[in-house]
């Protein structure tokens, strides 16, 4: 059945934008879609249609039936797949990293996490607003980065999504990577 | 003073009550709510501050919320069936799913009020207040780096959505964001923003730096953002003229942060056992004097 799978993408058209109730379900959007070889952006919804932490996926719109298929086949509880009109703000993407001799600080956007170089163990989390980070800074400091919950899988908002995102560059480094 | 925001609790429901520290813990409506980041931290350093200067107990407005926003909607739905008519003189707004709708329903409850009382907002209740239009209707926010760029970005809902030459602007020209937030009327009256160099802006212009002790450790600590409202909003409270509370909110928290040795590693429960140590030395230098 090779002839069904989906070509390797080379490019991202866009034009499409898929909107769900919450950003945990738009996160599981994102992960289950990539997981297909789809290419998509998080990205904010329309202002007319936000409501305070929001989060939207955008995609090829010519994709438009193969991504509702594989959102039904996965059990992702989106609303609808439109035609994007106006351009879409895109989530931050930056990281940056602060030495303080024995930990490391890791912020990306408006979230921060803090390591000790020693044993990889969570120090501190801050930054954010939203009511899953007080959950998340007591889920994962004093873990190790390998062994904290990742914000993607337990976390709900817009901060979850860049704390897990400092999580994913802390462990980068600590596995000896190349800082973005 | 009432403080409202949310916990990280499965089965809290909504608890309004006069609360109280006790061993390191919120007391409040028979429940115990721990002092960790966030609205925990917030309150339990006003509920210090107010004990320490003899203030009526704070009133908290609270709610188990981990983030599926069930709790974050009872807090607003409380507040707008009920500031109208709570005789309160600080409202003080933390953490919550920020919520435009709700938010702007919560401003029209208090324009019903006959005082307005001083409205303080962080966290997700200040995200919402400037996403809803609403920043002018706030005395006091207390951004952040990210936050204060997410201020000053005219298109941004939430600070995951700010432009990337505000975030780069960030530490080096606040000055230029705090002027940027006041222009496009995203901003309170006072804004107190937190970072190596302390900021206390008004109505558009800046009016005091704080920046000693020198702590960079502050920043990687959970909770010292909330710390400072908690400060402001108790020192408000007291009375105290706006500004002057916010410059003693800044050297205060940096102050106990020293006293706690803060490195990264801190928890934010060491700053916060300081800072009766640090007011006693304040009042009595000032008695001294």
């Amino acid at each position: 059945m090779a002839f069904l799978e989906r070509r390797q993408k080379t490019s991202f058209e866009g034009g499409g934008l898929v909107l769900f109730r919450d950003v945990q379900e738009a996160m599981k959007g994102e992960r289950v879609l990539r997981g297909a070889d789809y290419s998509v952006k998080l990205v904010a919804p329309p202002p007319e249609m936000r409501k305070g932490c929001d989060l939207a996926l955008e995609v090829d719109l010519v994709e438009k039936l193969g991504i509702e298929r594989t959102f039904r086949d996965k059990d992702v509880d989106y609303v609808e797949v439109i035609p994007l009109k106006v351009k879409t703000s895109e989530l931050l993407d930056i990281v940056k990293v602060t030495d303080f001799g024995r930990w490391v600080m890791v912020k990306a956007g408006n979230m921060k996490l803090t390591f000790d170089k020693n044993d990889g163990a969570i120090v501190n989390t801050s930054g954010g607003g939203c009511p899953d980070i007080p959950n998340l800074h007591a889920e994962m400091v004093g873990k190790t980065l390998a062994e904290a919950p990742r914000p993607w899988d337990i976390g709900y908002s817009l901060c979850a999504l860049m704390l897990d995102r400092a999580l994913e560059e802390s462990l980068n480094i600590w596995n000896g990577g190349e800082r973005r | 003073m009432l403080l409202a925001g949310t916990v990280p609790s499965d089965d809290l429901p909504l608890v309004v009550d006069e609360a109280r520290i006790e061993n390191g813990s919120i007391i409040a409506g028979g429940h115990r709510i721990s002092c960790i980041q966030g609205s925990g931290a917030m309150m339990s350093t006003a509920l210090i501050v107010a004990e320490f200067l003899k203030l009526p107990p704070p009133r908290i407005v609270v709610a188990g919320d981990k983030g599926h926003g069930r709790g974050s909607r009872s807090i607003y739905e409380y507040l707008i069936e009920s500031l109208a008519g709570l005789a309160v003189e600080t409202v003080t707004l933390h953490y919550c799913l920020p919520d435009i709708v709700r938010m702007k329903r919560l401003c029209e409850s208090v324009a019903k009020r006959s005082g307005r009382p001083v409205m303080i907002a962080d966290a997700g209740f200040m995200y919402a207040a400037k996403a809803a239009g609403m920043a002018s209707q706030f005395d006091i926010f207390t951004p952040d780096a990210s936050e204060l760029a997410f201020l000053a970005d005219p298109e941004a809902t939430h600070p995951a959505y700010i432009s990337r030459h505000l975030f780069d602007t960030g530490v080096a020209d606040f000055p230029a964001l705090i002027a940027s937030a006041y222009r496009q009327n995203s901003a309170a009256r006072l804004l107190l923003v937190k970072g190596a160099v302390d900021y206390v802006a008004c109505d558009g212009g800046i009016v005091a730096t704080v920046c000693e002790p020198d702590l960079p450790a502050l920043e990687a600590i959970g909770g010292t953002g909330d710390t400072i409202t908690g400060l402001v909003s108790a020192l408000v409270d007291a009375g105290m003229e706006l500004r002057e509370a916010a410059v003693m909110a800044f050297k205060t928290n940096r102050l106990a942060g020293a006293l706690a040795r803060a490195n990264p590693a801190t928890k934010i429960w060491e700053v916060i056992s300081r800072f009766p140590e640090v007011l006693e030395e304040h009042f009595s230098s000032c008695v001294r004097a």
